[in-house]
């Protein structure tokens, strides 16, 4: 039993980030922007978030600072990411290039200002934020030990996030209006919502949520950043389209990969695997043939919204 | 008139990747004075010489650093051309590699005249295979074909380093075993030339690369079978074009360049090996600037590849005043983030180039001009006639 | 005289075209007033002006006597001004409720409050007999629904003036009644109309005066009762047309396009598109599929040409089965397509003319050897297509085909698969959004081949093609045959019962 909860506990750490920026780059998408640069949203996030705690750490710890460092990252992320957006929309610049600039951009910049800074390339931090168990809630049977113990309060926000991105894209005028901005944006025009606007929040917010998702993948899973979250950001990417943009289904198919990536990385705590005699590479692989196999069957009906990755253009009707 | 040459699309282009370099330049002499202003100028100034600095040997240098990135530069170019994004580059690099090496230290029984060679069209087929995969799922399946390369990255590296530990292992280093002498790329004279050992016929084969990719693309009809393909996959098959069989291809073609990049660069006999570790290949992603700055046409890939690579010379020496080369690569993204809008730098070429023309007979041989800037490529003509507003539309 | 909207000396530019020059529109209170004029005549210019999509570089506009600036659409809505639009501007995955209410949400604290705006939605829907099903999905609905949809999105905001943008366009005759009660009944409660068409029998039908409009100026303000067709497509084009067409009384020869049984299902429906369809094109006749966009005409097409999957069935070109033979062997074989959609499928936008040209045929020993294209060849092919259809472009053989106006284009493609002098010309709407000179032509074209005994299969929306050119009609409803007619024995409202579904004959009752 306790394996079980080693593993959910273990998949919280990769599902909760691969949730965060799969609905950072929703939002983006489905208010019509194409946005690939989630990896390096999420870079710039954690390098001025965990930068933030190496700073502060001394003066400051606990989840005080990790709640502050969690802002930092999401506004860094923010402004990020207005890049991009002044590209997409503004210029009406081809999105995947864009994209590819901003992910090309972001490690080269991490790297070269914490050389410049501190010498090295790594930032080292130390975790003060480790909760061992929620008083009262770690104690519940059966979930206790899923939800409440072995945690951070980034697993808390992450499906907080997630609740609310549901709520707003389904339940609200913004909501709405977004969506359609994505699936027709002269429809929108039409009834006189600005769709440059919408955008722009569309493509801010997932900003914000892909900064505070690089922060919620390095703080459980490291000592250190190290100028790269190893290929998550595109992950997200597969987590979005294997979730067909829609939040609930987004919602499970995080966990399905986090499942995916626990039994790679964590293959040796697990009693029964650590037996068998399979490289520890094959393990490493396994999350991203199970992509290449999700996505080859999900990809007939796409669902993506119509008018993403077109530039709005006011004058055409 | 002098707007003949404004109205010339190489010309404009190439302006445009002009703009588009000056103002990555500048930033990266921005962030050189933010990070040290004292030495900002000089180290600049060494990113501008680039290979210059070193004579012929910096030459031979750059030359080192182009080789393969052109190749990934043609191979991203070559899928640009036809459609596809092969951001899988680094993953197809990585796989010719290994089998380049490979074949350099396990077929000892080759001809040493044509070890090399072997070596070389390994890669290349190992290359084609690794790109055929995202190929397939996207001609067959409808799948993005960005995040399978991606996927193919990260299995292609975890594959090699699995397979080198297995075969090729030099434990104490951590790398792969030295190849044997015959797999190494003929000199040809070319060491003494350039007074370095660090120098090979690689050059002459991305040349022949270069050439025979653009006679494919421009003259033959299966490269305008690609090409339709690329622009307009429902039209190619209303021609008859079957345009599965060309996505596929195209993308065995493109995972060939790639791979056949990786050989030629670890076949070069200067001290190159393939360290095990979780690393994608860089080469690859540089590719992707280098296509995009050369505009996916052979010739400009070639000299954005030199360009490049000078750059990357010249980051490596800054570090003589402290810099970090990293700086380099911001730089080159700025470049392509630039880049992304040069359509929109041609369009105001062209606009303030061209004569207003009032035109309300609106005859039918007048070009209708575009309505408003739109994005690569894709241009907003609002076309009256049929009331709706053309723009290529994404393909999904 | 009390104008609701008056439009003054209206001149609208885009970058170097004039869509506009100096047009002046009134409209009066309770009145339905038409705007005619051909497709690029500017109407929907004007009109989008009015709604605030876009900005007048001269002129002036008054509502209800006050002097206005109308900025975007929700200035042109607080003047009540709404807007149907020709495309309609609908979101394919929104429910009915959601559509009607996009843009004018009632929320609180910005979350939206269904119930309420379901409550408001029905009302008005039962109070202008607006038939609707608020929750089902934009891309289940019928697009007589989904106009219905757009009508109460004006009424919604409690438009008064209603813009309708050639709304019959894809209605079936029976609905285009339906659609001119409805706006009797607004014009009733006091709305006021406009109503932008190039259909004179409509506008016969339901206007009270006519502004018309040609190549951006306005040519004149006509009272509708007192003045005739021929008179108006006067105005309209500039010159007196004949709305007939010569064609030589010839005999019919062998078949040559034969279809048996043909069944073609899609994975997004549960009925077959086609349902097990025969028929016969013979040499010398022009056979046209007539019918309601939606009702299997396009796959029908796409089967024969190979575009999509046969499912059941034949298709036979002068008796030989070509049903599994690969596009390109059909087109090898005899068969020309001039597609549904020229972008879509006749053209490579981004290609040059001349590449264009040999679409079809560049792997044709003429054009290339051993895999090399002979530049030279193609080029006076090209050429030779120019002078010979009279294809007008900025730089001929080297102009970028997006850069070509879309009847030009359609000429381009239309030289294409004429020349490739095929056995059977499979055309499929060649005449859509063309004005009148580029139809013309092409028309005749199309009776060239067919006087010189070739196949011609027409498919066809606009009625009045249909019966003009054709020698035989089949109407297509549902998916299958219903009638099969001659164009000299029935009228337009006996073609439309047919096309509706309404009446069936000889042979093809169920």
């Amino acid at each position: 039993m306790s394996t079980v909860y080693f593993i959910a506990q273990q998949t919280m750490y990769f599902a909760i980030p691969l949730l965060i920026v799969a609905l950072a780059g929703m939002f983006s998408e489905r208010s019509g922007i194409v946005n690939i640069a989630l990896e390096g949203i999420m870079i710039v996030g954690a390098f001025f978030g965990i930068g933030f705690i190496n700073i502060y750490q001394k003066t400051m710890s606990g989840q005080t600072l990790l709640i502050l460092a969690v802002l930092i990252a999401g506004l860094s992320g923010a402004l990020f990411s207005l890049f991009h957006a002044f590209a997409s929309i503004n210029l009406k610049a081809d999105q995947t290039i864009s994209g590819t600039a901003l992910n090309m951009f972001a490690p080269a910049f991490a790297i070269y200002t914490a050389r410049m800074i501190q010498g090295v390339q790594q930032i080292q931090f130390i975790d003060t934020f480790y909760i061992r168990s929620v008083p009262i809630l770690g104690d519940i049977p059966v979930l206790g030990p899923i939800l409440f113990k072995n945690a951070y309060i980034t697993t808390y926000i992450g499906l907080i996030i997630g609740l609310i991105s549901w709520f707003v894209i389904n339940h609200t005028r913004f909501g709405l209006r977004l969506r359609a901005c994505g699936e027709h944006p002269q429809a929108a025009d039409s009834v006189g919502i600005n769709v440059y606007r919408i955008r722009y929040a569309g493509v801010i917010i997932s900003g914000v949520l892909a900064g505070i998702g690089g922060l919620a993948f390095v703080v459980p899973t490291s000592t250190n950043f190290n100028a790269t979250v190893a290929g998550y950001g595109f992950l997200a990417l597969a987590v979005l389209i294997f979730g067909q943009w829609r939040t609930n289904k987004i919602f499970a198919a995080a966990f399905f990969f986090g499942v995916m990536k626990t039994f790679a990385s964590a293959y040796s705590g697990i009693p029964f695997l650590k037996g068998l005699p399979i490289s520890n590479e094959v393990y490493k692989m396994i999350p991203y043939i199970a992509t290449l196999i999700v996505l080859t069957f999900s990809s007939k009906n796409s669902q993506a919204p119509r008018a993403e990755g077109i530039p709005y253009d006011k004058g055409s009707r | 008139m002098k707007t003949k040459i404004f109205q010339n699309e190489g010309f404009t282009s190439f302006l445009s990747s002009l703009a588009a370099i000056v103002a990555g330049l500048l930033v990266g002499l921005i962030i050189l004075f933010v990070s040290n202003s004292k030495d900002a100028i000089p180290a600049f100034v060494m990113i501008l010489k680039g290979g210059f600095e070193d004579g012929s040997r910096g030459l031979a240098q750059v030359i080192y650093f182009a080789i393969p990135i052109i190749m990934t530069g043609l191979s991203v170019g070559f899928a640009f051309k036809t459609g596809l994004f092969n951001i899988g580059a680094s993953g197809q690099f990585k796989m010719g590699a290994f089998v380049a090496i490979y074949i350099g230290v396990k077929w000892s029984s080759v001809p040493a005249e044509i070890h090399w060679l072997v070596a070389l069209l390994g890669a290349m087929v190992a290359g084609a295979v690794w790109g055929s995969g995202p190929g397939i799922l996207k001609a067959f399946f409808n799948v993005n074909e960005v995040i399978t390369s991606i996927m193919m990255n990260y299995i292609g590296m975890y594959l090699v380093n699995m397979s080198i530990v297995k075969t090729i292992y030099d434990s104490l280093k951590n790398q792969t075993k030295p190849v044997l002498k015959s797999a190494v790329l003929p000199k040809a004279g070319m060491d003494k030339l350039f007074n370095t050992s660090n120098i090979s016929i690689g050059i002459f084969i991305v040349i022949l690369a270069v050439i025979v990719i653009y006679i494919i693309l421009q003259k033959t009809t299966f490269g305008y079978e690609l090409k339709a393909c690329g622009s307009n996959r429902e039209a190619s098959r209303y021609a008859g074009i079957n345009e599965k069989r060309s996505i596929i291809l195209s993308m065995l073609i493109a995972g060939a360049l790639s791979g056949l990049g990786g050989g030629l660069l670890y076949l070069s006999g200067s001290g190159k090996y393939i360290h095990v570790l979780d690393e994608l290949a860089p080469e690859g992603f540089s590719g992707i600037s280098v296509a995009l700055l050369g505009m996916s046409h052979p010739i400009g890939i070639f000299l954005s590849g030199l360009f490049i690579a000078h750059l990357e010379v010249g980051g490596f020496n800054i570090q003589l005043y402290n810099y970090v080369p990293e700086i380099i690569d911001m730089i080159i993204s700025v470049i392509i983030y630039c880049g992304a809008f040069a359509l929109l730098f041609k369009q105001i070429i062209k606009k303030l180039i061209t004569k207003p023309v009032i035109d309300t007979d609106n005859k039918d041989n007048v070009e209708p001009v575009p309505l408003l800037i739109s994005g690569a490529d894709k241009v907003s003509v609002h076309d009256e006639a049929n009331d709706v507003t053309r723009q290529e539309e994404d393909e999904k | 005289m009390e104008y609701v909207v008056e439009m003054n000396n209206i001149t609208k530019v885009f970058g170097n075209f004039k869509a506009l020059d100096d047009v002046t529109f009134k409209l009066r209170k309770g009145e339905v007033h038409a705007l005619l004029g051909e497709n690029g005549a500017g109407k929907s210019t004007l009109m989008s002006i009015l709604f605030g999509l876009y900005q007048a570089e001269k002129g002036s506009i008054k509502i209800n006597e006050k002097p206005v600036k109308i900025n975007n659409p929700n200035d042109a809505s607080s003047l009540k001004i709404g807007m149907v639009h020709q495309h309609f501007k609908l979101v394919h995955n929104f429910t009915v409720l959601e559509s009607i209410i996009l843009g004018r949400e009632t929320v609180k604290m910005g979350v939206i409050k269904k119930d309420e705006a379901r409550k408001k939605v029905i009302a008005l829907s039962e109070r202008y007999k607006l038939r609707i099903d608020p929750d089902a999905y934009i891309s289940d609905i019928t697009v007589g629904m989904q106009q219905r949809v757009e009508i109460l999105k004006m009424l919604y905001s409690d438009s008064e003036i209603l813009i309708f943008d050639e709304p019959t366009a894809v209605l079936t005759p029976q609905e285009i009644d339906e659609l001119m009660k409805i706006m009797k009944e607004l014009v009733s409660e006091g709305k006021s109309i406009i109503f932008i068409s190039h259909k004179l029998n409509e506008i016969k039908k339901v206007a009270d005066r006519c502004t018309v409009l040609r190549k951006g100026k306005c040519i004149g303000t006509v009272d509708v009762e007192t003045t005739s067709k021929e008179q108006m497509s006067e105005m309209m084009v500039g010159r007196k047309i004949s709305f007939n067409i010569e064609k030589k009384d010839i005999k019919t020869g062998e078949a040559v396009l034969e279809v048996k049984n043909l069944t073609i299902k899609t994975k997004d429906s549960k009925k077959n598109k086609v349902n097990n369809i025969s028929f016969a094109v013979r040499g010398g006749e022009i056979l046209c599929i007539a019918g309601i966009d939606g009702n299997g005409q396009s796959e029908l097409v796409y089967g024969i040409t190979g575009l999509m999957p046969i499912n059941e069935g034949q298709v036979l070109l002068k008796g030989k089965d070509i049903t599994k033979e690969s596009i390109r062997k059909k087109s090898v074989d005899g068969m020309s397509h001039i597609p549904e959609d020229r972008h879509k499928h006749g053209l490579i936008l981004d290609f040059d003319l001349k590449q264009n040209a040999v679409l079809q045929t560049y792997f044709k020993p003429r054009f290339q050897n051993k895999g090399f294209i002979k530049f030279n060849a193609v080029a006076e092919y090209a050429r030779k297509l120019i002078k010979q259809y009279d294809i007008r472009s900025p730089r001929d053989e080297d102009s970028i085909v997006r850069n070509m106006s879309g009847g030009n284009q359609q000429k381009l493609i239309v030289a294409r698969e004429l020349d490739k002098d095929p056995d059977i010309v499979i055309a499929v709407q060649p005449t859509r959004g063309l004005d009148i000179g580029a139809t013309e032509y092409i028309h005749k074209q199309l009776v060239a081949q067919r006087d010189q005994g070739k196949a011609v299969l027409l498919v066809s929306l606009e009625l009045d093609e249909v019966m003009d050119i054709s020698d035989r009609i089949l109407v297509m409803y549902e998916g299958e045959i219903v009638g099969d007619l001659n164009p000299k024995e029935i009228t337009v409202e006996e073609l439309g019962l047919y096309m509706a579904g309404s009446k069936r004959s000889g042979g093809y009752e169920n």
